[in-house]
C-alpha cells in the first residue's frame, strides 16, 4: 500500500522570490520586553476575568461550596495545634499561642496556595494556551490574581479568629498595615510562581517536589515555634530572618497580635524579595515565550 | 531553465511568507527495541531510568511559499501529509523545527478545537475566549449574542463545558473563534463536525469570513470546496510539497493519483507522483527589507 516517492527530496527547479518583509512580523515571535508588559496590560480585562470566574467555580463540587476556602486552613490549623500545641509543647514562652498559629498558618497558606497554583497555570492551561494568541504570564498573573481575591475572606476569618478566641485582641489602627504586607506578599508569590511556571512547562517532573519543597519551607518559617529556638544557631537564626514568609507572618503578628508596629527591617526585608523576585520572575518568563504550550 | 535562475520580484506586501519550514517530532514508539545490552547497571534500574524507544516523525519537510493579499489556498493531500501540520505552523500553534513563518497580521484559525476551560459555563468561556484573542469586553458584549446563537446552544450556555456533548463543545468553539474578522484565516474543515442544522450555519458564517479576510488557507476533504472557493492549490504528500499551482491542474492530478491507488495500482500511482514532483517549481524566499534593500 505504499506509495513512496523514488526521486530524491531535492526539488528539480528552484525559484528565488524576492519578498518585501519590512511590514512582516514572525509567527509567535516574543515582543522586547516593554512591548510585552504593555501587552499583558492591554489584556488585562481577560486577566482579571479569568481570575474571577474560576474563584466562583474552584469549589463549587463540594457540597459546602466556598465555605471550604475557610474550613480548609482552620481544620490545619486544628490539626497543628492538636500536635505542637498540646502533644510537643513547642507553645512554650508564646504569648496568645492560638492566634500565633492561626495568624502563621493562613498567611503561610496564602502564600503556597499562590506559588502552586501560579507555578501549574501554564501546564494546566496548556489547551487555552494553544487555542489562542496572548502574553502567557497573562496566566501566572490571572492566578495569582484569583488567590488574592480568595485570601480575602480567608483573611477575614483570620481577623475574626483572632478577635473571638481567647486571649480576644482588640483591633487598633495598626490591623491597616495588613494590607500592604499581603500586597507585598502576593508580589513575591507572582514572582516565584512565574520562575517555576517556565521550569514546569519545560521539566514537569518538578511538580512532584513542590509539595516537599513548600513543607519544608514552611517549618523555616516559624510558624509553630518561636525563632527564639534557634538564638544559639546564629545561622539558622539569620536564615528564618532573611525568609520573605517569616517576615510577613512576623509584620502581621506584630499589628493584630502584639500591637507593636513591625520593624523597618522586616518590611525592607519583605519588599527586597518581593520586587526582586517579581523582576528575576518576569524577565525569566518572558525570555521563554515562544515555548509555552509547544511542541 | 530560465525561470529556476531569475529572481523574481514581489511587489507590494505579501500576506503570509513560510520561509523554508520543517517539522520533526521525537515520539516514543512500542515497537519492539533490540540493542542497549551493554549498559551497565541492574536490569530493573535500567528499565525504570530508560526512555522508550524515541523515533523521528518527519511531519513536513522543508517547504517555502509566499502568499499575497487577496490569495486563498487550498491544502490537499491524503491522511497524513502533513496538512494540519501546516496550517498549526502558520498560526502559530506549533513551533516549526526549523524556519519561520511571517504574517502581516495574526493568523486565525477556524477550527474545533480551540479549547476552552471545561470548569466553567458556556457563557463564561465565551466571555474568556473572546477576551483571551484580545477583544475589549464591551467588544464582547456587542457579540456575545451573535456568538450564543451561532452555536445553537440556547439555554444550554449557562451549564458547565464539561457536561457538553463533543459537538455542543466544538460548536460553541467554532462560534468563539469565529467571531472575529482576521486579515489571515485558516480553515480546517477537516476536522469539522455538527449536525445538518448547525453544518448549514456554520457554512454560511465561514463563506462570510472568506470574503472579508485578506487571504485564506483552506484544508478540506471535499475537492469541490477548493475548486470554488481557492485560487491556489497547494498539494503535500507525507510531508513533501508535490504541486504548487492552480486548484484545477493540482486536484485533476491528485484525483488521478487517488485514484490509481484505490484501484491498488501502486507503481502508476507512484509515477504520477513523481511527474507531478519533477515539474515542481520550488520557492525560495529572499528577503529584502527597508535597513538592507536590494533594490
Amino acid at each position: 500500500m505504499s506509495a513512496d516517492s523514488a526521486i530524491d527530496p531535492e526539488p528539480v527547479a528552484v525559484r528565488p522570490l524576492s519578498v518585501d518583509m519590512r511590514r512582516l512580523t514572525r509567527v509567535g515571535s516574543r515582543p522586547s520586553f516593554l512591548d510585552y508588559l504593555v501587552q499583558l496590560w492591554d489584556f488585562r480585562q481577560f486577566i482579571f476575568y479569568d481570575a474571577r470566574a474560576r474563584v466562583q467555580s474552584g469549589t463549587r463540587r463540594d457540597r459546602l461550596g466556598s465555605a471550604w476556602l475557610i474550613l480548609n486552613p482552620i481544620f490545619n490549623g486544628l490539626t497543628y495545634y492538636l500536635i505542637f500545641g498540646l502533644l510537643l509543647k513547642t507553645s512554650r514562652g508564646i504569648e496568645n499561642f492560638v492566634g500565633y498559629l492561626v495568624v502563621g498558618i493562613f498567611v503561610f497558606q496564602f502564600s503556597s496556595g499562590a506559588i502552586t497554583s501560579g507555578a501549574r497555570s501554564i501546564r494546566s492551561n496548556k489547551s487555552v494556551v494553544q487555542a489562542f494568541n496572548f502574553p502567557r504570564a497573562a496566566l501566572p498573573i490571572g492566578a495569582n490574581l484569583r488567590e488574592l481575591l480568595s485570601a480575602v475572606p480567608l483573611l477575614l476569618a483570620m481577623l475574626l479568629i483572632v478577635v473571638v478566641l481567647p486571649p480576644a485582641e482588640k483591633i487598633t489602627w495598626l490591623w491597616l498595615l495588613i494590607v500592604p504586607a499581603i500586597l507585598l506578599q502576593s508580589l513575591f508569590n507572582l514572582g516565584v510562581g512565574l520562575i517555576l511556571a517556565r521550569i514546569i512547562s519545560r521539566v514537569h517532573d518538578v511538580t512532584h517536589l513542590l509539595p516537599f519543597a513548600t513543607r519544608a519551607w514552611m517549618y523555616c518559617s516559624a510558624i509553630f515555634y518561636t525563632y527564639d529556638r534557634f538564638i544559639n544557631n546564629p545561622e539558622m537564626l539569620t536564615a528564618i530572618k532573611l525568609n520573605p514568609l517569616f517576615n510577613v507572618i512576623d509584620i502581621i503578628r506584630d499589628c493584630v497580635l502584639y500591637a507593636r508596629v513591625p520593624q523597618w527591617q522586616s518590611w525592607a526585608i519583605l519588599a527586597a524579595w518581593a520586587l526582586g523576585a517579581l523582576a528575576v520572575g518576569l524577565v525569566y518568563f518572558w525570555k521563554g515565550e515562544e515555548s509555552y504550550g509547544r511542541g | 531553465m530560465d525561470a529556476a535562475e531569475q529572481e523574481i520580484f514581489i511587489e507590494g506586501h505579501p500576506c503570509v511568507v513560510v520561509d523554508s519550514v520543517q517539522m520533526r517530532y521525537r515520539v516514543p514508539s512500542t515497537a519492539a527495541d533490540e540493542v542497549d545490552g551493554e549498559q551497565a547497571g541492574p536490569r530493573f534500574l535500567r528499565r525504570a531510568v530508560r526512555k522508550p524507544n524515541m523515533v523521528t516523525v518527519h511531519a513536513l519537510n522543508e517547504l517555502s511559499l509566499v502568499v499575497e493579499r487577496g490569495e486563498s489556498v487550498g491544502i490537499i493531500g491524503r491522511n497524513g501529509s502533513g496538512k494540519s501540520t501546516l496550517m498549526k505552523i502558520i498560526c502559530g500553534q506549533s513551533k516549526p523545527t526549523a524556519g519561520a513563518v511571517y504574517a502581516s497580521s495574526t493568523p486565525i484559525m477556524l477550527g474545533v478545537n480551540a479549547a476552552l476551560v471545561q470548569d466553567l459555563s458556556g457563557d463564561q468561556n465565551v466571555i474568556l475566549g473572546c477576551l483571551a484573542m484580545g477583544m475589549s469586553r464591551a467588544e464582547v458584549d456587542a457579540k456575545f449574542s451573535s456568538i450564543v446563537e451561532l452555536s445553537g446552544l440556547e439555554k444550554s450556555i449557562h451549564l458547565p463545558m464539561k457536561s457538553y456533548s463533543s459537538g455542543m463543545s466544538s460548536r460553541l468553539r467554532f462560534a468563539i473563534a469565529a467571531s472575529v474578522d482576521p486579515e489571515i484565516l485558516l480553515v480546517d474543515e477537516a476536522l469539522n463536525t455538527g449536525d445538518a442544522q448547525f453544518a448549514d450555519r456554520s457554512k454560511l458564517r465561514m463563506a462570510e469570513l472568506r470574503e472579508q479576510a485578506g487571504c485564506v488557507f483552506l484544508v478540506s476533504h471535499s475537492l469541490d470546496t477548493i475548486k470554488d472557493m481557492c485560487t491556489r492549490a497547494v498539494w503535500l504528500d507525507k510531508g513533501d510539497l508535490i504541486m504548487d499551482g492552480d486548484p484545477d491542474g493540482a486536484i485533476r492530478a491528485y484525483q488521478d493519483f487517488t485514484r490509481h491507488l484505490s484501484k491498488g495500482n501502486n507503481i502508476s500511482a507512484t509515477k504520477i507522483l513523481d511527474d507531478a514532483k519533477a515539474g515542481l517549481v520550488a520557492t525560495e524566499v529572499r528577503g529584502r527589507s527597508s535597513r538592507r534593500s536590494r533594490g
